[in-house]
């Protein structure tokens, strides 16, 4: 399977219209994209929109109800999952539980047929680089969560697969493991140049390591974008609050037309249309909703600010903090720098200004749809 | 093995318990080797005064019984013993690896629809007497009475339903998951039933394989009809122990109970480990 010549420009994977229901169920309903070779995309959905079934689907654990898996440009429909050249990190992890840390890890190269001492150099460098040579010896059920997921890491990045699928790989790790170890895969998969298809519902964690998101809802793509893209560009309301935390602002607005594109009244106040907003919003609904990001409202000296509201709440984060605002038609949430809170006090009379107007979404109140032209 | 301290409660209770079910198995051992002037006797007599072998000498020597003036025993034990062990041997096995692939195809493809399990428990449904005789008709127009291939169908019939069962409730208990890994790492589907998911149910796979030998090794009514005279089971050769002159043999009946004890009293002893875990695998949730 391996080694086959292939075009540098082909993805490595392409899912095309793939549907499953469950029972009656419907989980996926037409999935497509595609992985190109040598990247991270990550899969991103809450629980239940389909990241795990698109994922079994690919591995052939399952079999589709309509649609095609095209792996490394074989269509693999109703191929067995050991013939598809790839490696899978399920999400429960799925050791051998009468199995060694050891024997688990190796797996994959003993079925292969690899020889004992090759096999031995490998996973004693695998289980070097995840951390988890001390458990080697043990079986899973005295091994912490933590080093359970490791050792199915473990299992799947000893071979070498055109493609790799991982479902929630850093989910079980505390949380400062997950941030060092994710970026451990992010280096293993740009240095060898292998190909990952990742599922998560963490935001943060896709920002972090993708190339490419492909965000799921309910069994469908909502959206293909790069990570930034994602966060600046979402194709719709529920995007644009399931990514970024603290969530996006969400201000009860409307438009009042008027010369340069009229204005927009929220938060009690009114600001000029900006450029980008203005085909979208003459068009949509009178009243819609404003999104702004928390990081694109910055404190102001109340007397000449845009927005005048009342402190209601502080949470610092350590360098940021984020000021909860409230005045009598909106409750806004902003991140500003720690050192700027020391002097405020709750419910005391604060100023907001907008910092980034090129950043602010609109989005249709009922379907939550994007305003755009 | 048992670790905790039992309360004086628990303790009489516990006794008492051991009571009632050890007190057959004592009586039929002590029955064994009573000469006949102490099987009927009364009051009855709890420990025999003169122990004797000869009930036993009787199962493998009609004439044994003579010197105690009892005659008319036709037949010796040796045929049943060993057709009850050719039968229930050969019977367990090809039940539970029949209900093995059973179990895995319906629990793991849900092979057949949802109702086949139910369907296939249905064939334990009718008392074993009323399908007894429709068994002799069919077999006897087949040539299968008084065989053991006969014997053997219909025991592996008769058991299959509770070894799929069983079989299927500890693969259920398994979670697919770990075979699914085992397939991605490069196992076909069957190699990675033979070499996971088996292995991970041997506890089940034991407690199964006792409990399908026992219900073969105990079977009395369809072993009775088919078997007219090339054929014959523990159970069966039981019930001749009547004789015209002397009544039922409860001493020689006793021994051959003892007899047909000793394989159970081995193997339970041998796979009691794995028992308790087989017994015990569907109540940990992994």
């Amino acid at each position: 399977m391996q080694g086959t010549p292939q075009e540098t420009t082909q993805p490595v994977l392409i899912l095309d219209g793939l549907r499953k229901s469950f029972r009656g169920k419907t989980a996926l309903t037409g999935v497509s994209f595609a992985v190109p070779r040598a990247s991270l995309t990550v899969i991103l959905g809450c629980a239940g929109a389909g990241k795990t079934t698109t994922l079994r689907l690919i591995a052939g654990l399952d079999q589709p109800d309509a649609g095609r898996v095209v792996i490394g440009g074989r269509d693999v429909s109703g191929w067995e999952p050991k013939d598809r050249d790839i490696a899978m990190i399920l999400d429960n992890l799925a050791l051998y539980p009468n199995r060694t840390g050891y024997a688990n890890i190796a797996s994959p190269l003993l079925i292969r047929g690899e020889p004992p001492e090759e096999i031995e150099r490998k996973v004693t460098e695998m289980a070097t680089m995840l951390k988890v040579a001390h458990t080697l010896q043990r079986l899973p059920k005295t091994m912490s969560g933590g080093e359970r997921q490791r050792i199915a890491l473990g299992r799947a990045l000893i071979r070498t697969p055109s493609l790799f699928l991982l479902d929630e790989p850093l989910s079980s790790l505390d949380a400062m493991l997950r941030i060092e170890l994710r970026a451990e895969l992010k280096r293993l998969q740009r240095e060898q140049g292998h190909s990952f298809l990742l599922a998560t519902p963490d935001f943060t964690e896709a920002m972090a390591v993708a190339d490419t998101v492909v965000m799921l809802r309910q069994g469908r793509v909502v959206q293909i974008a790069r990570p930034q893209d994602l966060y600046d560009d979402p194709v719709d309301r529920e995007a644009a609050t399931f990514v970024g935390a603290p969530q996006i602002n969400l201000a009860a607005a409307s438009h009042v037309p008027g010369e340069g594109g009229g204005q927009i009244l929220f938060a009690a106040t009114r600001i000029a249309v900006p450029p980008h907003l203005r085909d979208g919003v003459a068009s949509g609904p009178r009243d819609f909703e404003l999104g702004i990001r928390p990081e694109n409202l910055a404190l102001a000296d109340p007397g000449g600010a845009q927005i005048r509201a009342r402190l209601a709440d502080i949470e610092p984060l350590g360098l940021k903090s984020v000021l909860t605002v409230r005045n009598e038609a909106a409750e806004l949430r902003v991140l500003v720098e720690s050192a700027e809170t020391h002097a405020l006090t709750l419910n005391q009379a604060v100023g907001l200004n907008l910092t980034n107007t090129p950043k602010l979404l609109a989005f249709d109140p009922s379907s939550g749809q994007r305003l755009r032209p | 093995m048992l670790t905790r301290k039992l309360s004086p409660l628990q303790m009489a209770i516990m006794a008492a318990a051991l009571a009632v079910v050890l007190f057959p198995v004592f009586w039929i051992l002590m029955t064994s080797i009573k000469p006949p002037t102490d099987w009927n006797a009364s009051p009855a007599i709890w420990v025999p005064t003169k122990p004797t072998l000869v009930n036993f000498k009787t199962l493998f020597d009609p004439d044994a019984l003579r010197e105690y003036g009892v005659g008319g025993v036709s037949q010796s034990a040796t045929k049943a013993v060993l057709g009850s062990l050719l039968a229930s041997l050969v019977a367990t096995a090809l039940s539970v690896a029949i209900g093995l692939l059973a179990a895995i195809g319906i629990s793991r493809y849900g092979n057949g629809s949802k109702a086949t399990p139910l369907i296939i428990l249905s064939g334990r449904m009718f008392p074993p007497a009323a399908i007894a005789v429709p068994f002799v008709i069919i077999f006897s127009s087949i040539g299968l009475t008084d065989s053991y291939v006969g014997l053997i169908a219909i025991y592996v019939a008769a058991t299959l339903p509770f070894s799929t069962w069983m079989l299927k409730s500890f693969v259920d208990d398994l979670p697919r998951e770990i075979e699914e890994a085992a397939m991605i790492d490069g196992l076909s589907r069957l190699r990675a039933h033979l070499t996971v998911t088996i292995p991970l149910i041997r506890g089940g796979l034991f407690a199964t394989t006792m409990f399908i030998f026992i219900l073969n090794w105990s079977e009395f009514m369809f072993a009775l009809v088919l078997a007219y005279s090339n054929i014959s089971t523990i159970p069966v050769q039981l019930a001749k122990y009547v004789t015209a002159t002397a009544g039922t043999l409860y001493g020689v009946q006793a021994a051959l109970a003892v007899l047909a004890m000793v394989p159970l009293v081995i193997v339970g002893y041998l796979i009691q480990s794995h028992l308790a875990r087989g017994m015990t695998f569907g109540a940990i949730k992994q």
